[in-house]
């Protein structure tokens, strides 16, 4: 019961990253929604399905895709956070401080 | 409660399928297969705890390997290609606007 409840939560945690992914209006902010909150949600899928597995080949299994995932989507959301700077003119639309300005001359970054 | 939980997956399944199909740049697909395929990885887990046979456990593995490579290969097209306007228009030369913004 514990289990299939937090296994409820972490589809949730998802289903709230997609509609973040569906609802806002920035590529950068689609990112985040789906960064942070999907991970999480998948963590908890896992975790509450580790408990109920019975093998404990199967729960390694899982808590190694648990870890992979953790570290996995934050250089993937990096990777796309620096192609949607360079692709779309993000500079051009910065208010206040631009941190990667000048990271691709050889002197500045 | 699994049946409560498959229906909430599909649900999120049908939002990040709406980001993939609406767009607008190659980004936000690639963001949406990314979702698809945590979906995917959530109802395969779902699945294995429904029946009780771990049989596919390793299939969660290689989906999240899999997923890494394929978005990190396109963020490198994309970038490498050097600019795509949000609206879908043609590509323009690489960091094209930036200097003059500066």
């Amino acid at each position: 019961m514990i289990a299939s409840s937090i296994v409820l939560i972490g589809a949730v945690l998802i289903l709230l990253a997609s509609i973040g992914v569906v609802r806002f209006n920035d590529t950068l902010a689609r990112t985040h929604a789906l960064t942070k909150a999907s991970v999480f949600g998948i963590v908890l899928v896992l975790a509450g399905a580790a408990f109920r597995v019975d093998d404990t080949r199967d729960a390694a299994a899982l808590a190694l895709t648990a870890v992979l995932q953790l570290l996995v989507t934050p250089v993937s959301g990096h990777l796309i956070g620096r192609a949607v700077y360079r692709s779309q003119n993000f500079a051009a639309r910065l208010d206040t401080v631009d941190e990667l300005g000048n990271a691709d001359d050889p002197q500045g970054g | 409660m699994n049946a409560a939980t498959f229906v909430v997956l599909v649900a999120a399944g049908l939002c990040f399928g709406y980001r993939l199909w609406r767009g607008p740049s190659v980004i936000d697909r690639v963001i949406a297969v990314d979702g698809l395929l945590v979906v995917g990885v959530a109802a395969l887990v779902v699945n294995t705890m429904r029946t009780g046979d771990g049989s596919f456990v390793p299939v969660a593995v290689v989906t999240s390997l899999v997923g890494f490579v394929s978005t990190s290969v396109v963020a490198r097209y994309v970038e490498g290609r050097g600019g795509e306007p949000a609206d879908g228009g043609p590509p323009g030369p690489r960091h094209a606007g930036r200097e003059e913004h500066r």
